[in-house]
């Protein structure tokens, strides 16, 4: 049998789902796809992803040419463990702790692993840049401008969206929207 | 803690199970959560015994000043017995991860239990508010009254760039979730499910089980949640969800009506089987329960029953649980006497009712 990932190679490896103690779908691949698969698996900064899911996630990776052994590096998707980062001065999270157990130990870690972080903001949330574009509480100095800056660029965006999609009763919403935002951020500045 | 707040918990619920809202064949409950954490502190993965009941004393102070308008309730969780915490679980009030927790922890939620507010979870604050049936807006809204009023009186961890600071990167930005919990036995029964759910999925849309993260579609009863919280406005989370929801909604009740117009004798033995059996059981087991009374709120909806309130059919789902049986009987139970008395509840319940 041929792995079920590139299709080439004989499948040596079984996956299976196991619910309630019953097998409930099994996947056959080769040990290099293995290897791809796994890392998706057990990479605990990355939410939880259905078997299935993870297996078509390996077959785009390995594309149409045949690039499995370079992508993965590559694809900023898996980096290396190393520490290159010092741990944080506040709660002494290092960068391997985090990315074994996918959660920041304090407020400081945003900082302290910045560079790290926007590829793994952007795929978990699937945006680009990772900014935030909500609110933010009102006693943060003058952040309450702030917000509707981000608001406004936001409604932008969805008007491009609503527009793309021909969605234009969402899009009028919008425009008028826009309209107001511009006309008090005149007004207060 | 006061026993008094769990005198009433084995035999009244909350407002959210009413069975009533917009959607509600459907929709049993929207609930909107932000996750929320106090500057100054690590989060509480981090933070050492003292700094987690700091914490915890300072949310207690912080929620005390904002005078939330109904009474609410007050809970230590590391003084309280292990089904009194699961008793909470059952009730949607607080999560798997906070019942299961260690060191100063606890929840506060109102008398109608809209409102719960979690402290010491994973993040200082979770604050959640559910609503019955289809009902993103208002849900939000009550929650951001909640939300501005107590990031008045403690300062919060933000950041520019990345709003909300939260302890897990899937919760970063809005720090919000939305969480809508459908009953979908008719694309269940045609093994549509699946399908419905990958394209959710394709849309950055979450599908769990009835208890969250990992657990199983227990009773036909999923959830279906935004995943990015991060890059987009509140207002974009919330126009996303309401154009998801009702695509499975829609595709939901055309599998009923199919089902009702094709096999109608099909459905209708189906849903008079299960009324039948939970009449007569002498002993249940949870699954068993929960897979019939979703047959049986099916029926209720397309009218097959009508002599069964929706929200006896609710009330099942949750009395019917563990914790919740223990809880009423007052005393520990094995599995055996479990089911037993689980019987016992749904014949009593349906005995209620019938003609």
């Amino acid at each position: 049998m041929d792995c079920q990932c590139c299709n080439k190679k004989p499948a040596r490896i079984r996956i299976c789902d196991v619910d309630e103690n019953a097998i409930q779908e099994q996947y056959n691949v080769c040990p290099d796809c293995f290897a791809l698969v796994k890392r998706y698996m057990f990479d605990m900064a990355r939410p939880l992803m259905a078997t299935d899911d993870v297996i078509s996630e390996v077959q785009g990776l390995l594309g149409p040419a045949d690039k499995a052994l370079v992508l993965p590096e590559t694809a900023g998707a898996i980096t290396p463990l190393a520490d290159s980062v010092p741990a944080c001065p506040q709660c002494g999270m290092t960068l391997s702790e985090f990315k074994a157990r996918g959660r920041f130990g304090c407020p400081r870690d945003y900082e302290v692993f910045a560079e790290h972080l926007d590829p793994l903001f952007e795929r978990i949330h699937d945006t680009q840049p990772a900014r935030h574009q909500g609110r933010l509480p009102a006693r943060e100095g003058d952040s309450e401008l702030v917000t509707r800056r981000r608001k406004s660029a936001d409604l932008k965006a969805r008007l491009e969206a609503a527009v793309a999609e021909e969605n234009y009763e969402l899009a009028a919403r919008l425009r008028d929207e826009i309209n107001q935002q511009d006309g008090t951020t005149r007004e207060q500045a | 803690m006061s026993d008094s707040a769990f005198e009433n918990f084995p035999h009244l619920l909350g407002e959210w199970l009413k069975g009533g809202g917009p959607d509600s064949d459907i929709v049993v409950s929207t609930r909107v959560r932000f996750a929320r954490n106090i500057k100054g502190y690590p989060f509480t993965l981090k933070a050492t015994e003292p700094q987690r009941a700091e914490v915890l004393a300072l949310c207690e102070e912080a929620i005390q000043k904002i005078h939330l308008q109904r009474s609410v309730v007050t809970l230590e969780l590391d003084k309280m017995a292990e089904v009194k915490r699961d008793v909470l679980v059952e009730r949607h009030l607080i999560s798997r991860e906070l019942a299961g927790g260690e060191g100063p922890r606890g929840v506060t939620f109102g008398r109608g239990e809209m409102l719960s507010i979690m402290i010491n979870e994973e993040d200082h604050l979770r604050l959640q508010w559910i609503k019955s049936g289809f009902d993103v807006d208002r849900a939000y809204q009550a929650l951001c009254k909640v939300d501005r009023a107590l990031e008045k009186v403690v300062p919060y961890a933000v950041s520019d760039n990345y709003g909300y600071l939260t302890a897990c990167p899937t919760n970063v930005g809005t720090g919000m979730r939305i969480s809508v919990m459908v009953h979908l036995p008719a694309l269940t029964m045609k093994d549509h499910v699946d399908k419905v759910f990958k394209a959710a999925k394709r849309m950055n849309h979450a599908v769990r089980g009835l208890y969250g993260e990992g657990t199983r579609a227990f009773g036909d009863m999923y959830q279906i949640s935004n995943q990015a919280t991060l890059g987009r406005s509140e207002e974009s989370i919330l126009e996303s969800v309401k154009a998801i929801v009702p695509r499975i909604l829609e595709t939901e009740r055309q599998m009923r009506g199919q089902l009702y117009s094709e096999d109608r004798s099909f459905l209708e033995d189906r849903v008079l089987r299960s009324l039948a059996l939970l009449r007569n059981a002498r002993r249940l087991n949870v699954q068993e329960m929960m897979s019939h009374l979703s047959m049986l709120r099916l029926g209720v909806d397309l009218g097959l029953i009508t002599d069964v309130p929706m929200q006896t059919v609710n009330e099942m789902f949750i009395l019917g649980q563990p914790s919740h049986l223990q809880e009423r009987e007052g005393r520990l139970m094995n599995a055996t006497e479990r089911d037993t008395t689980r019987a016992d509840l749904v014949r009593s319940k349906l005995a209620a009712h019938s003609n």
